[in-house]
């Protein structure tokens, strides 16, 4: 008989956990972790520390590509999934290769949310979601001294926090549709943009923005309310989306994200989703609940990889930890790592 | 301009077009500057299987040999191209074709196999070079094209080394083949746009000295032409064909003729016919051919008739692996043949000496009246280098008969005994020079004879015709600081490359290491190579075949037994290996 084959899609601390317990519990398995990045596993949170030249590249790795080897894990880094076929077990990569499994788990995280109205600049807007985000930051930062941050979540403070230690004139434009997935009520929005303008940051709160136009290779015209000025860079951070889009095909449960039950189960056996990507259905308040953060995540990485085999753990999460944001329940305890 | 030193490697299946890429490849990078040495490996079977590989190391320094590991590999059929991955590099590329034509089963792509830091870029090869150009043809084009993008050549080099290769053939081939390239470099710049290397970027500023992409064969064919050939008899055999087919094209444009004889037994007759009658006439063979010739070799000593004659070794015994590189003919050309048959053997260690000891070779044969055997081996052959355009002196062109005098009196004996053994040697035509030849030992006129004292004298006369030549043969060169060394390589042929890459890394950490560069095989400098290992602690000799040939030949000159590194894998011998051994036998 052949041995077991995992596969897990997703390299971020959910994926990396649950490939490390299946590795752990199923040591006779085969265990193939596919990642559409080419590094190793690391921090995001640690990015903006890496971009302002705080850490180095090295320090943010909390697994090299050579330690999957080690741990018998073979890490397929650089290779996208682009579809899977839940009924015949298998999943197919960008460049034509099919994998059979026996079991999966879609820990495949999320991607920078850019809100609708503004996908009209999305060329000339960066995120920080990757370290080649991270890389391509750290490339065109030295070329600019004035760069707008829009949105609000937390990775754009803590970019602004990275250009004020380089020495950029940082411009803010905090957006109503800021935060997600919390909801920002004025009150926040007005302490925050206190907070900013005392650490010489401009802000911009309740403006709209009316035009983005690029006038050099480092300037972009931006028109704010009233205000018109150049900005060299313009970073976008509104949080971010399940990346779920490659699945749309597949006959898997899709809403936001990945529905789930609450053993991360997606209704297919042996085919569980986790971390960022997943949905996970609350008994108790009948609804579905999405979770983000380094800790929540390896937690449930961990969670759907005991379920593939063969436990029925559910995910512990309590009621009162869960709020509405947006239509959507949000499991924030993640925000005490911040 | 930073230090450049990476190895490319294309691999492909028979028919993928790995070759023909690899050769575009190395133009290019010819074209740019850099310094190119590159080597194929490719099946012995004609066409339909088996494994293709060209493997090309760039740099902005002269490159001595192969490197072991591989920075690119350009995937052209991803089963055939598994093989090559424990050769890579950390952090190698891989470029590939990502969109074969049906979907393959887990296993069955290169992105199964490589580690995780490997850098994949997938190009749809076909898919762009069906599309650019109406066929997938273009494909080994296409990836030509990612490749440049990739690591910043200017894509005009490219193009104008399409445009050489295949304006030939057409106008249609041409653009077809030039709008594959375009399409991989256009599909590359926007899907990698991000992830350029651009370590290969030529220097624009850097003057660039006019070089030539010649391999070994060509070398050699080349350095025949300039010697003034007049007459080439072969018959096919991997890998001196190329030489063959050069000469068929080349000699009768200089009014030479080429013929294909029915065999090697037969091509040496003709040269040594030609010879006789007074013109310059040269064969090629490899192992298996050899071995037929050896007999009217020694006719050739015995009846003093100079003959040039190229041994492209490969591996062996026998048929042995046609397409694989062995240097194990060594002791079949210093004594192969019956009887007591001194004869010069020689052997160049690059490219650019492919051309010059070819040229040498027919002034040797002349002189000295003997046939002189140049011995190559597949990996030089069949190894391409760029070289400054390789000329030969007026010196070494020069006609290197010995003619009687003309004036002289008395009967002419063609053989007759001088102190140096060399006898002037008339040829067919001459007037009042009639003699005798015949492949029985023989007196001064020629006629056989028996005697005990007169085959003791004529063998004497042989042996010291052939020792005398040593004045003439390049002697070994040593590559050192002098003085007393820890370790000595003793090498020869296409080994010496690596052998003195090694030796060059253990000099700059400040070991006290040297290396002896052997062409002279037959005779040999015995005085100069016991003078190097005398001043040796060890005595390391690399070869590329299974006994240790040379180390047979010279080994007794040392005080004691030479390390031998023997080497019978089919490949060439990688600096690394020769470099670990080195190390060993300093810390024992």
């Amino acid at each position: 008989m052949s041995e077991e084959h995992f596969v897990v899609i997703g390299n971020g601390p959910a994926g990396n956990q649950a490939a490390q317990t299946l590795k752990e519990k199923a040591p006779e398995a085969r265990v193939t972790l596919i990642s559409k990045e080419r590094e190793g596993y690391y921090k995001p949170c640690l990015l903006p520390e890496y971009m302002a030249g705080k850490i180095s590249e090295d320090q943010i790795y909390l697994s090299t590509v050579d330690a999957y080897k080690e741990k018998g894990i073979k890490l397929r880094s650089g290779q996208e999934v682009v579809d899977v076929k839940p009924r015949r077990r298998e999943i197919v990569l960008d460049h034509k290769e099919v994998l059979r499994f026996d079991g999966l788990i879609l820990a495949v995280g999320g991607r920078p949310r850019i809100p609708e109205p503004l996908l009209v600049f999305r060329d000339l807007m960066m995120t920080l979601k990757t370290l080649e985000d991270a890389k391509t930051w750290i490339e065109k930062i030295s070329r600019v001294d004035r760069v707008l941050i829009i949105g609000g979540d937390l990775t754009s403070l803590a970019v602004t926090k990275a250009l004020i230690a380089l020495g950029k004139e940082v411009y803010f434009m905090l957006d109503e549709n800021a935060f997600w997935p919390l909801r920002c009520n004025d009150d926040m929005f007005q302490d925050v943009s206190d907070r900013l303008s005392k650490r010489g940051v401009k802000t911009f709160y309740n403006c709209k923005l009316n035009s983005m136009a690029q006038r050099s290779e480092h300037a972009v015209e931006v028109r704010v309310g009233d205000d018109i000025f150049e900005a060299g860079l313009i970073g976008a951070f509104f949080g971010l989306v399940p990346n779920v889009g490659f699945l749309a095909r597949s006959g898997l449960p899709l809403d936001r994200g990945l529905l789930v039950n609450e053993t991360l189960n997606t209704g297919f056996e042996g085919i569980y989703a986790t971390g960022d990507c997943a949905q996970v259905f609350h008994p108790e308040i009948r609804d579905y609940w999405v979770s983000i953060g380094h800790d929540n995540a390896k937690a449930l990485g961990r969670t759907a990889a005991l379920n593939l085999l063969g436990e029925r753990r559910p995910v512990d999460v309590a009621t009162e930890s869960l709020f509405d944001v947006q239509g959507i329940k949000v499991n924030t305890s993640w925000w005490m790592e911040f | 301009m930073p230090k450049v030193d990476i190895t490319i490697e294309v691999c492909g299946m028979s028919g993928d077009g790995t070759i023909a890429a690899g050769g575009l490849l190395n133009a290019a990078m010819s074209e740019a500057g850099f310094s190119v040495l590159a080597f194929d490996s490719y099946p012995a079977e004609i066409r339909g299987f088996g494994r293709c590989v060209t493997r090309s190391r760039i740099g902005n320094e002269e490159m001595l040999a192969l490197a072991e590991k591989t920075h690119v590999l350009i995937s052209l059929d991803d089963e055939q191209s598994r093989s090559r991955i424990p050769f890579l590099e950390k952090g190698a590329a891989v470029i590939f074709d990502n969109k074969p034509p049906s979907y393959v089963g887990e296993g069955h792509a290169i992105p199964a196999h490589v580690e995780p830091d490997i850098n994949l870029f997938g190009i749809p090869f076909s898919d762009l070079a069906a599309e650019a150009s109406g066929s997938t043809r273009g494909r080994n084009l296409t990836a030509l094209g990612g490749f440049a993008v990739i690591f910043g050549l200017p894509p005009e080099i490219f193009r104008h080394v399409i445009q050489k290769k295949f304006a030939p053939k057409g106008e249609k081939v041409l653009q077809a083949n030039l709008m594959s390239f375009d399409a991989g470099y256009n599909f590359a710049m926007t899907a990698f746009e991000d992830r350029l290397l651009k370590i290969l970027t030529p220097p624009e500023t850097e003057e660039k000295t006019e070089k030539l992409l010649l391999s070994g064969n060509v070398a050699i064919a080349q350095g025949a032409l300039d010697a003034n050939l007049k007459l080439y008899f072969g018959y096919p055999i991997t890998p001196a064909t190329p030489i063959l087919e050069y000469l068929a094209k080349a000699l009768p444009e200089k009014g030479g003729k080429v013929l294909q004889m029915e065999d090697e037994i037969s091509s040496i007759g003709a040269v040594l016919g030609c010879y006789y009658a007074g013109q310059r006439a040269m064969t090629a063979t490899s192992g298996p051919g050899f071995a037929l010739m050896t007999e009217l070799i020694t006719h050739g000593i015995m009846a003093e008739i100079p003959a040039v004659i190229i041994d492209a070794q490969r591996g062996g015994p026998a048929t042995g692996l046609p397409t694989k590189t062995e240097q194990s003919d060594l002791h079949a050309a210093v004594f192969g043949g019956p009887g007591d048959s001194p004869r010069i053997v020689i052997a160049p260690t690059n490219v650019t000496e492919c051309y010059e000891y070819t040229v040498k070779s027919f002034q040797l044969a002349e002189k000295y009246q003997t046939p002189v055997i140049v011995l190559t081996d597949f990996f030089l052959d069949n190894r391409v280098e760029n070289v400054p355009m390789p000329q030969a002196s007026k010196e070494a062109l020069k006609d290197g008969n010995i003619y009687p005098d003309p004036s002289a009196k008395g009967p002419y004996n063609r053989f007759e005994l001088t102190e140096s053994g060399i006898s002037p040697r008339a040829v067919p035509g001459m007037e009042d020079f009639m003699f005798t030849t015949t492949g029985l030992e023989h007196s001064e006129s020629g006629g056989p004879n028996y005697t005990p004292e007169n085959h003791m004298q004529f063998s004497e006369k042989r042996h010291r015709k052939i020792q005398g030549a040593l004045e003439d043969l390049s002697i070994p060169k040593e590559f050192s600081k002098g003085g007393s060394l820890d370790v000595g390589v003793i090498s020869w042929g296409s080994t010496f490359g690596s052998a003195l890459e090694a030796v060059q890394k253990e000099q700059e950490k400040g070991l006290k290491v040297g290396a002896l560069k052997i062409t002279s095989l037959f005779p040999f400098h015995d005085e100069i190579i016991r003078g190097f290992m005398e001043r040796c602690g060890e005595v390391l000799i690399p070869e590329l075949n299974f006994q240790g040939q040379l180390a047979n030949l010279i080994g007794h000159l040392h005080r004691k037994d030479v390390v031998r590194i023997n080497q019978a894998t089919g490949k060439p011998i990688p600096a690394s290996i020769i470099l670990e051994k080195i190390e060993e036998v300093l810390k024992a």
